[in-house]
Formats: structure tokens, sequence, C-alpha cells
């Protein structure tokens, strides 16, 4: 979140899309609540299912799944045509004016520099002057600035386009966009809350984008009550997010690549430099994160003669993809010998279970630490526990794979930080010590870590060198404490050996140590920050500065200053997060210089070009964000219909093309979380399991008509990948609509189900496909094509 | 044999029986109604082990009530068609109330007053246990039928239980040695004679004593 | 002090943190594998299941909308099942409001299940006793608020004192009106008394859509057997007794040496 939850409140208008927040964050949703009986805020939901939330607002649009960035880029077509968007906040703080290079361009699905299978992206560059500072128009006339390309590219959403693509009413789009623009004026402000709804798509960095610019349009990004903000799933899912899961360092530092083979090479690519003259460009202390963190992995091995270990860094190679989707892709080809699996649950997780099940199968051994036997630890299984989804599954005697099922703690057994959607870091105290043999997450990670190194230094092997210098001071080695690590994180001056007070203390020359400069000031010399919980808010905006710690700084607003014009007046004198008293910013932590006067530097610091992006050319498929179908769709672009699903969508070869048609599977499906469970964990529970213990299916009460489907009857679902059975649960509740003048049915399947449990039921990942937005390589677990049949 | 000697058959083991059963039953039920129904009464539940207990006993004492309920209407509901004198004779109860016997017309087995109490006991004794049914499975029942049943049982016991006050009054203190023919069953002649003349010269004359 | 607890639909999102909240202060068993082709938990509330929020599927002004409304006791202040119970004792109403089951008392005859207007207790299999919502009296007796309204995340749920939550469901209601909601009001039914649990519903002129009774009251009927057909029995009984006794004083037993014998042959034809 650009925001937090407790600013939600301050908003006047709420667009929900792309989640759910009624039914999958609940706690948070009081502050949705709260704005609507304080400030008599307006919620608008978007959704193809009537959710729970839908049923709390005050203006529900059906929409097709997949369909959200025809939505966005309407509602963007209708701001800029009806002057419904803040031009004064657009031309100070965005790339409104800033001008393109020629020859950039749009036509029939793909932009300018379309080669096959990729862009040149040269096309899509700022025209820039002879200090490779950007150009701009600040009249926002210029036919080639970003203003004037953007209202041309989105000329083509109009309501009516909207309505064909989406499937509600043009009466419906045009009654939600005037809700949501009335965010334009100065003094008010919207937020937007999105899930996995959003991200479960094969454009879904786009579709987010163009969230962001609808933001930057209403002038809402860094106003309280504004911003885009992501409602994460998992207590900690932004901690792990924030610490580099997958494919990245902590902080998010670029994992190095094999071509850069020194750090100086490193840091040139991954260095931006300003694209204004006044551009503070904060991202150019990019050195100095780097060498901390080194400093942290290595310590005193860590030395400038030997790149501070840079070398030891595993490294990937240049076009090569680590990214969820690649490595079980990899995993199904044969090439990983095992896998350590912490708190995470492939098998149910991932799309398309038969590939996981087949993926796994190939492995020599696998560990799984974890609370309960899961579905991948007892993935050998399957065939046993459910021959009837996955007939072709091979059976336990046929498996090689060595499952290792380590017993581990929970959460209420471990203390340590929380990193909520708000980007809390909210530490947490050991409520009860794990039961039996089961270990805290550290402590198995610590054993498997001296017992590895102790073999590689008894018995040698290649690569050994980033385990045998990896700095591992803790007092018990085999049992650090969190409290150590968290300390590690927040870095050290290493000629005081005091805690640092923030990344603006880390140096680029060896004497500072940092795990994560984002969380750089979580644990200084004053204390543990996290573990504060102070109530006091002396703005009166709910930003709880002594409440726990927020990254970075403990920033509670992200892009804060643009929350006032370029003189530094705010927007909006109630709503005011930082007041210049003429020497210094109050209020929240300043995204600014503290002590910078307003007009010194662009509001953006974490940009090169000191300004939002509404162009941003370092997404893959495009700068401006376009409407492209999910990768199994009931019709051909409205659009484009040549071009119609994502042209750089990413799938994976080796388990074949497992793609359906629509006239084989004619209904769109979605996936989707209920209140009552958590992901694939509480139907280990009996208390969650009471309040749903059944996987159904939801079908449209028209379609159920059609097919003499009575509520509780038996239905199988089936896609190109595979099958499962359930009852249906059949509803109004997901209407029939109209896409390109034929009618198109939703169905929907819960997740939370699967072999093992309390209660269980069919793995919904079944029937998704492998199919992945480029650039974040999220699965597309939403708006894939499904048959339905009543069985009778 | 001397007159006063010879003992009428007046029921039989099987009659005196199914009788106290349906009296041992009925008193049975009636107390634990009674205690169920108002909590002046309901000390009357520990003499039963209390209230928990009761609640599952009633049912059971009503439903063995109705049952022998069932049994007495089959072996007499025949002889219980009231007739062209019991008719007159309802109509003259005050003369029967005040002893003025010479002034009725002659009962059968069962006078008129006999058969209503039967009557009434089958009619209120079958709403009780439609209404208790009702009333003991709470959950399963619609709730307009219990609302009915929770009015409809009370009200039967009441009719219930005041005619069967009376019967006893009748079986004991006003009418001598009625107690003798339901507990050893038999009567004089001369008691039958007086009683159930029309019955009595049944049994006269097919004994051919005169 | 009458508390009460205040429902504000409006703001009910149908989390079912209450239900949780319910059945783990309440230390229940849980219930696994009923589907009843609803998101509802289960179709009824059970005597293992005492908080239930209710969904329904409605149409309003032609547009689809979904009613979540959490249903449970509502403590009424003229209380049917406590007019139905026939165990002294079994049901009390606490001074502050609460009507509370004490089940060392109860004979687990069901009468309450049928005097509840509500239909809200429910017969244990197992201990063939009836079970409903506390109000927390275990909770509340010592100054802690019900487990469902400490657990309510949207504020949907409040407890305090009966008239201050009257006074500010009335303040939400005029809000409602404010803001286009012309049939918003208060479910507080006359008929029972008034209740010590409070709706704000966004259509009070449609309670059924909550899954609430418009006019509830306690059934005639009970009251009938609870108050007129109490003195009838007496008179019936005393009568009869009484009657006997003096009849027995007047008249003496029968005695055929004294009162005359009838005809033997039948005086009148059928």
């Amino acid at each position: 979140m650009t925001n937090g939850w407790t600013d939600v409140a301050n908003a006047d208008v709420v667009l929900v899309m792309g989640g759910n927040p009624a039914e999958n964050h609940p706690v948070g949703f009081r502050f949705v609540m709260e704005a609507k009986r304080q400030r008599k805020a307006k919620i608008v939901c978007v959704d193809p299912r009537f959710t729970r939330t839908a049923a709390v607002s005050d203006c529900y649009v059906p929409i097709r799944s997949g369909t959200d960035i025809a939505f966005l880029g309407g509602l963007i077509h209708y701001a800029v045509t009806n002057n419904k968007y803040q031009r004064k906040y657009v031309i100070e703080h965005t790339n409104a004016s800033f001008l393109i290079a020629e020859g950039f361009g749009f036509a029939d699905g793909h932009f300018s520099g379309w080669e096959k299978d990729h862009y040149d992206k040269s096309s899509w560059q700022y025209e820039l002057d002879g200090n490779g500072y950007a150009k701009t128009d600040a009249t926002l006339e210029h036919p080639r600035c970003v203003f004037q390309l953007m209202k041309a590219h989105y000329a083509r959403y109009t309501p009516e386009k909207v309505a064909e693509v989406c499937g509600c009413t043009p009466e419906e789009f045009l009654k939600a966009a005037e809700m949501i623009t009335v965010a334009a004026a100065e003094n008010k402000s919207g937020t937007v809350l999105y899930a996995l709804g959003w991200t479960h798509h094969s454009f879904a960095v786009q579709l987010i984008h163009a969230a962001a610019m609808v933001q930057l349009l209403m002038g809402n990004i860094g106003m309280p009550g504004g911003g885009v903000n992501a409602q994460r799933g998992h207590a900690n899912i932004q901690g792990s997010t924030d610490m580099g899961a997958w494919n990245m360092l902590p902080g998010y530092l670029k994992i190095p690549r094999a071509s850069q083979t020194t750090l100086a090479e490193y840091l040139k690519v991954n260095t931006p430099k300003a694209l204004q003259a006044k551009s503070l460009n904060y991202w150019g202390n990019t050195p100095k994160f780097m060498t901390s963190l080194l400093k942290a992995y290595y310590g005193k091995k860590a030395q400038r003669e030997n790149d501070y270990g840079y070398g030891w860094l595993p490294k990937i190679e240049d076009k090569g993809d680590h990214s969820w989707g690649a490595f079980f892709d990899d995993m199904h080809q044969g090439k990983l010998e095992g896998l350590i699996s912490f708190g995470m649950n492939p098998v149910a997780n991932g799309p398309n279970t038969h590939k996981m099940l087949t993926a796994l199968s190939k492995l020599k051994w696998m560990i799984v630490a974890e609370n309960f036997e899961t579905e991948t630890a007892a993935f050998w299984n399957a065939k046993t526990l459910a021959a009837k989804d996955y007939p072709e599954a091979l059976s336990a005697e046929q498996i090689q794979t060595e499952v290792f099922l380590l017993p581990a703690a929970n959460f209420a057994e471990k203390d340590g930080a929380f990193v909520n959607s708000s980007r809390w870091l909210q530490w947490k105290e050991i409520a009860t010590d794990p039961p039996g043999e089961a270990m805290r997450d550290q402590e198995i990670i610590a054993r498997l870590f001296l017992e590895i190194r102790r073999l590689y230094e008894k018995d040698g092997g290649k690569g050994r060198e980033p385990l045998l210098n990896m700095s591992w001071d803790y007092a018990l080695p085999h049992k650090p404490l969190l409290s150590e690590v968290a300390k590690e994180v927040n870095g050290v001056d290493l000629t005081t050996l005091k805690q640092v007070n923030g990344f603006g203390e880390l140096k680029d020359d060896g004497t500072t140590a940092c795990g994560n400069w984002v969380y750089s000031g979580c644990w200084t010399e004053a204390g543990n920050q996290m573990s504060r919980r102070g109530q006091e808010d002396p703005t009166g905006l709910g930003l709880y500065p002594k409440w726990s710690w927020s990254w970075p700084a403990n920033r509670r607003i992200l892009y804060n200053r643009a929350s006032a014009d370029e003189n530094g007046q705010p927007w909006d004198k109630t709503r005011a997060p930082l007041i210049w008293d003429g020497e210094r910013w109050r209020g929240d932590t300043p995204d600014y210089k503290a002590d910078a006067a307003p007009g010194t530097l662009p509001a953006f610091i974490m940009l090169p070009e000191g300004v939002a992006r509404l162009f941003a050319p370092d997404l893959v498929e495009g700068p401006f964000p376009e409407h492209y179908e999910p990768a199994e769709s009931p019709v051909s672009n409205p659009l484009h219909p040549d071009v119609s699903a994502n042209p750089l969508l990413k799938t994976y070869s080796s388990e074949g093309a497992k793609f359906g048609q629509a006239k084989d599977f004619p209904y769109v499906a979605i996936t989707y979380r209920l209140t009552e469970h958590f992901h694939y964990w509480t139907k280990h529970t009996s208390s969650s399991s009471e309040l749903q213990s059944n996987f159904f299916v939801e079908v449209p009460a028209e379609l159920a008509a059609e097919k003499g489907i009575a509520n509780g009857d038996r239905v199988r679902v089936s896609s190109a990948r595979g099958q499962l059975e359930g009852p249906a649960l059949v509803t109004k509740r997901l209407r029939t609509l109209k896409v390109k003048g034929q009618k198109t049915y939703h169905v929907g399947l819960p997740i939370h189900w699967g072999y093992v449990g309390k209660v269980t039921g069919p793995l919904i990942n079944n029937l998704t496909p492998s199919a992945y937005d480029p650039n974040s390589g999220t699965p597309e677990y939403k708006g894939f094509l499904v048959n339905l049949e009543k069985i009778s | 044999m001397k007159l006063d000697e010879i003992r009428i058959p007046r029921f039989d083991a099987y009659e005196r029986v199914m009788h106290w059963m349906a009296a041992l039953s009925f008193v049975y039920a009636a107390l634990t109604g009674l205690a169920l129904w108002t909590p002046v009464l309901y000390w009357l539940a520990s003499l039963s082990g209390g209230g928990f207990v009761i609640r599952g006993t009633h049912p059971w004492s009503g439903v063995l009530f109705s049952v022998v309920i069932g049994w007495m209407y089959r072996r007499w509901a025949k002889t219980m068609y009231l007739d062209a004198d019991d008719r007159v004779w309802l109509t003259r109860l005050d003369k029967y109330a005040t002893h003025q016997h010479g002034a009725l017309p002659p009962s059968g087995r069962f006078n008129a007053g006999q058969k209503m109490l039967f009557w009434s006991q089958v009619a209120t004794g079958l709403l009780l246990l439609v209404s208790g049914v009702v009333l003991w499975f709470p959950e399963e029942m619609p709730r307009g039928l219990r609302l009915a049943a929770i009015a409809a049982h009370p009200l039967a016991a009441i009719g219930s239980i005041g005619g069967i006050l009376v019967h006893i009054y009748m079986g004991t203190a006003a009418v001598p040695h009625s107690m003798r023919a339901i507990l050893r069953g038999w009567v004089s002649p001369e008691w039958a004679r007086f009683h159930h003349p029309k019955w009595y010269k049944v049994w006269r004359d097919s004994a051919n004593l005169r | 002090m009458i508390v009460a607890k205040l429902i504000d639909t409006t703001l009910c999102i149908g989390c079912k943190a209450c239900e949780v909240a319910c059945q783990e202060w309440n230390d229940q068993e849980y219930t696994l594998g009923t589907f009843n082709g609803s998101y509802q938990t289960m179709p009824d509330l059970a005597h293992n299941f005492w908080n239930l929020i209710r969904f329904n599927e409605v149409e309003r002004n032609g547009a689809q909308s979904w009613v979540m409304s959490k249903y449970q006791c509502m403590h009424c202040a003229e209380a049917g099942c406590i007019a139905a119970c026939p165990a002294p004792g079994a049901i009390t109403q606490m001074a502050n409001g609460t009507v509370d089951f004490v089940h060392e008392n109860c004979i687990g005859c069901g009468y309450c299940i049928t005097g509840c207007p509500f239909d809200v207790p429910r017969l244990s299999p197992a201990t063939k006793k009836v079970y409903k919502c506390s109000l927390c009296s275990d909770r509340t007796a010592v100054g802690l608020e019900p487990a469902c309204i400490k657990t309510c995340p949207t504020n949907c749920l409040t407890f305090g004192e009966r008239d201050e939550l009257l006074r500010s469901a009335e303040i939400r209601t005029r809000e409602l009106k404010a803001d286009g909601h012309a049939q918003a009001g208060i479910y507080n039914p006359a008929g029972v008394g008034g209740t010590n649990v409070i709706y704000v519903l966004n259509d009070a002129t449609q309670p059924e859509q909550y899954g609430l009774p418009k006019d509830p009251e306690i059934p005639w009927t009970v009251r009938l057997w609870k108050g007129p057909l109490k003195a009838l029995g007496a008179m019936v009984f005393m009568g009869s007794i009484l009657g006997a006794f003096f009849h027995y004083v007047i008249f003496g037993p029968q005695d055929p040496e004294k009162h005359g014998h009838p005809e033997e042959e039948p005086t009148h034809e059928a």
C-alpha cells in the first residue's frame, strides 16, 4: 500500500476493484466503513461477482474477469475528455508534460517497436536535451507530450467500448466514473483497494499501472485517503516481498546477472541517472545499499579488494528467468534436484496441479517445513487421496522423490515482525512454544546451513565460497534469535558498532552493514521500533507514527510530498500530511529531503524523472496499459481481434500447449478466497472449517436454469488442464454479461480445499492455466475458460 | 343359594387390569403434567425424580395411557353408545345427583354418565396424545402446530382430569361397592339391580333364576 | 441499568468473526460437513451454534442486494421463553435485562422454543437441555463486552446501556435517511416490550428481508395457557373436589334401600 489501512478512513471515494476486502480483509475494511460513516465516502465496487463488498457499496458494476484495463482506460478517457482531472497536480507531479521521442505510437494491438517476440523500446524514450534531461511542455499541448499521447491512446476507450469489452452497460460505467472522478477536486481524495483480482492476470502489472494513472489524474497519490493500495493476503507476504523472495535481493535491489561480473558493472547497470535537473533520484544511492548488504552477508570477509564479496553472490543468466513459474517449469523438465519448501504449498498454490505433481515427482529430494502435512508434503499420495481428480497422477510406487517433512512452529510460536499491507513492521512475541519436535524456522535453516557448511568444509566441493564466507555471528549459531537478525537487517555502523538510525547513514565504503536498506531504522540504538504501540495521532489523520514502525523511514504515506503543490501549499488544508514550517517539513516523515524548501526538488524523489510516470517505458509490453484478453477468452479482443491476448504473455512449453477454446469451454472461470478460510491452511482447523466446510461451484442463476441445475446439485467443471466436481451454489449474484453482443457467464470457484485436512475437496488449480504475467511472473488464476456439466 | 350370596361377575380380570393400567398411567401423567403446568405444583415433580426426569417420563406415561384408552375403546366402544333411555337419563342428571333413582330410566351395563365419561376420555385422550406428541418434539414440529398444542394440551387435560375426579368420587364414596367391582370383579344382584337394571335383567334372564 | 447490543446491519459485511468468537468463547463443539447451498454457515441456529449470520439475496428497487444480518437471542424485555417456561428458575431475566438460561434448572421441555417469537432456543440431543446466546453473561458480569462485540471488525456491533444505544441508533437512522435510505429505521419490536438486541435496518419496512419477524409477540396461546387456562383449571379441579365433597355431605352415598328402584325394562324405545 502506498498509504495504509488506517488512512483509508480519510477517503471520499473508495474504488474497490480486483479485490474483495469485506471478505478477505474484514479487519482492514473497518476503515472503509469508517470513511463511509464519517466522511460519507462513496464505495464503488467493480467485480465480476456481487461480493460481500458489493453488498455494502454505493455503486456496483459487474465486469468480465480480466477486463479491468478496459474499465480503467475508460476512466482515463472519461476524465481527460470531461476535464475531470486535477490539472495542476498532473502538470507538477507527473510526466504528463514530458516529450517522447519521435516514432512512438500504437496500432493494431502493438506499440511501436514490436519485433515478433519482444519490443525494441527505442521509440518509448523521453526526448532529452543536451544535458541528458527530458524535454517538457508545461502547457501539455505538444503533440508528443505524454498527456497528448495518453489522450490519443485512450480515445478508443469510450463508455460504449468499455461496455462491449467488460459486459456492463455504458450507464453503469458512467455512474461509476462520475463517482470516482469526484476525487479530481483538489480537496477530495479517493483510494483504490486491490488485491489478487488484479495481480492474477497475464497483464497484472499493466493493470496496476492503469490504476496508478487514474490516481495520478485525480491527484490522489501522496494524498491522505488516496493512493494505490494493495491488500496483501498473508500476514507477512509484504515482508517476503521486501526481503527479496524469488528473484530480487532485499530492498528491491536487482539480482545480479551473469554478465555483471564485478560490483562496478552491477552498479553501473542498476544505478539510475537523474532525468531532470533538480531530481533527487534517490536510487542513485544504490551503491550504498548494495555495499552495505554485501557487508551484512559476508562480514569481515567482505573487503574493498574482493568487491565486498560480490563475486560470491549467485547470478542469473542475462536472459534467465527464475520466477516462480519458471523454476517449476525447470523442475518439470527435470532440471532441479531438490526443493526446500517453507510455508509454501506449491501443489495447492500453483496453477495446473497436474504439472505441479509431475514436477515434484522429478525431484530427488524435497524438504517441507510445515505445521501440517500439506498437499505438497503428501504429493506422492495424490493418486490415492484424490484418485478422481488426478487419474493420470503417478502412484506412490512410481515416485522416487524422497520427502522430508519437518515439523515447524506456527506464527504464534515465533516472535519477529509481520509486515502488513500498510508496510508496518509489527513485532510480536512468542505466545507459546512449539509442540513436540517442531522447531522455529530460523533454527531449521541454521541447522541445515551449519551442517551443509560442515560437509563442504570436510569434503570440499565446487562453489562453496558463498557458504564458507557467509557471516554467521549469532550467540547460538544453531538457533539465531530473531532480534539478532532484526538488528542485522536494520544495519550497523561498523566503525562505532552502533545501530544506524536509517538508510541515510549507509555508506558505500564498507563501513556500514545493512541487511535490507528499506528496513533500516527498525531497530536503532533507541531499541526495537517495531514493538512500539504508541497511539498518538498528532496530525489527526490516523497516521499513528509511534505505532510499530513503517518502512521506509517510518513514513506512513508514500509520495506524501505530492499532497502539496510546487510551492508547498497542501491541496487540501484539512488533510495535510506535511506542512512546511519555513525550515522543515512537519507531520509525516516527508518523502522528500526533510529540510529542502518547497520548489527545490520535484516531489517524486525515488524516480529519476522526479515526477510520477503516466508513461512507464520500463514495463515490457508497453508504456501505456492496453486491454488484452486473458490467455483463454470467450471472445477475441474487441479492440484489436488479431492481437487478442498479451503479445508478451509468458507461457512454458514443457507440459505442452494446454489452452482451451471457447467452443469447448464456453464459460469464464474465476477463482477466489472466502472470508471463512485462509488459503489452504484453515481447512486444518475446526473453527474455520465449520464456517464453510464444503467446496462449491458458484453458478449464475440464468446458466443454472439453462442447464437444469438446482441449488446443491453436483456439477463437473472442466478445463483444458483437468476437471473437478462439487455441489452447485446457484446465485443471482453472478450476473449474465453481454460481451461483444454475446451472453457471457462466469463460473465461480472458491479455493481453500485440497486432499488433506479436517475438511477436503478438490484443488481448483486442477483447472488453472500456466499463463503468466510477463512483468511479475504471477500466474493467471482468474479469467480462464471452463465447461460446466450437471452430474446426473 | 341365597340371593345375597350370589356374585354377579361385572368386570373380568382383563378389564380390571385394563382399568387399573389406565388409572395408574393417568394418575402419573396427571400429576407430572400438573407439575409442568404451574410452578405452584412444581413440587410434585420431586415425587418422581424432579423436573428433568418427568420431562422424560411424562410423555411416555401419556403414551401408555393412550394405548390403554385405545384398548378400552376396542373392548367397550360398542357398549358405550347411548340408547334412548340414556338420552332421557342425561336430561334427568339432577335426579341422579339427588338420589331420585325412581325418576330415572333404567341403565344397562353402564349408565349414561359412565358412557359420557368414556367418550370424554376417548376424546380428551386423543387430543392429549396428538398435542402431546407435538409438544414432545418441539424441534421437529411446525411452530403453528406447537402453538395450538400448547393451549390444547392443558385444555384437554383440564377436561380429562375434571372428569376423572368425578369418576373417582363416584367409584369410591358415592357408590358403595363399586370399588369392589373394579378391584375384585363382582357385584351383588341387589347392587346390579339398583345401578344397572337392564344389565341385571339380562343376567337374571340368562341365569334363569326366577 | 439495562444493557443492550446494537446491530447496525448497514455496517455488517458478513465476515462471521462474531460466529467464531461466539464458538470459541463458549467452547462449543464444531460441526463439520454441512453444505446448504448458501454462504451461510448453517441453515439455522443450533444448540452448539448461538450466533448465525444470515445471508439473504434479495432485490431492492430492481437492483441485486445481499442482506447479511446477525441472528441470535434478542433478550426481549417481555420474553416469550420465560412466559412459556414451566420449570421455575430455568430462565431468568437478570437485572440488566439479559435473558439467561440456568441449565441446572432446565428440564428440556422445549416450551421456550415454542414461546420464543424469534425461534431461538435449541435443544441439545446430548444433554436434552436448551441452549442459546447468554449475551456472554459470564463476560458482562466482570465488565467485559460480549465476545461477538469484542471481535466485530467494522463496529457493526456495539454494546452498552440500552437507552444510549437507542439514541445512537436514532442518530444512525437519521444519517441513513439523509444518505438516501428513506426506509431506514430501528428494529425494537413493541410486541415483546422491546428487545435488548436492537437493529438498525436500511429498510425497516421489510424486516423479513433480514430474517426478522415483522410484529413479533408472545403467542396468544402461550398467554392463554399461562393465564386464563390456569384459572379455568383451578376452577374445574377445585370445583370437582369440593362439589364431590359437599355432595357427599348433603346427599351421602347412593343406597338401594332408600333411593327406590328404577325399572328393569327399557322405558324409552330407541
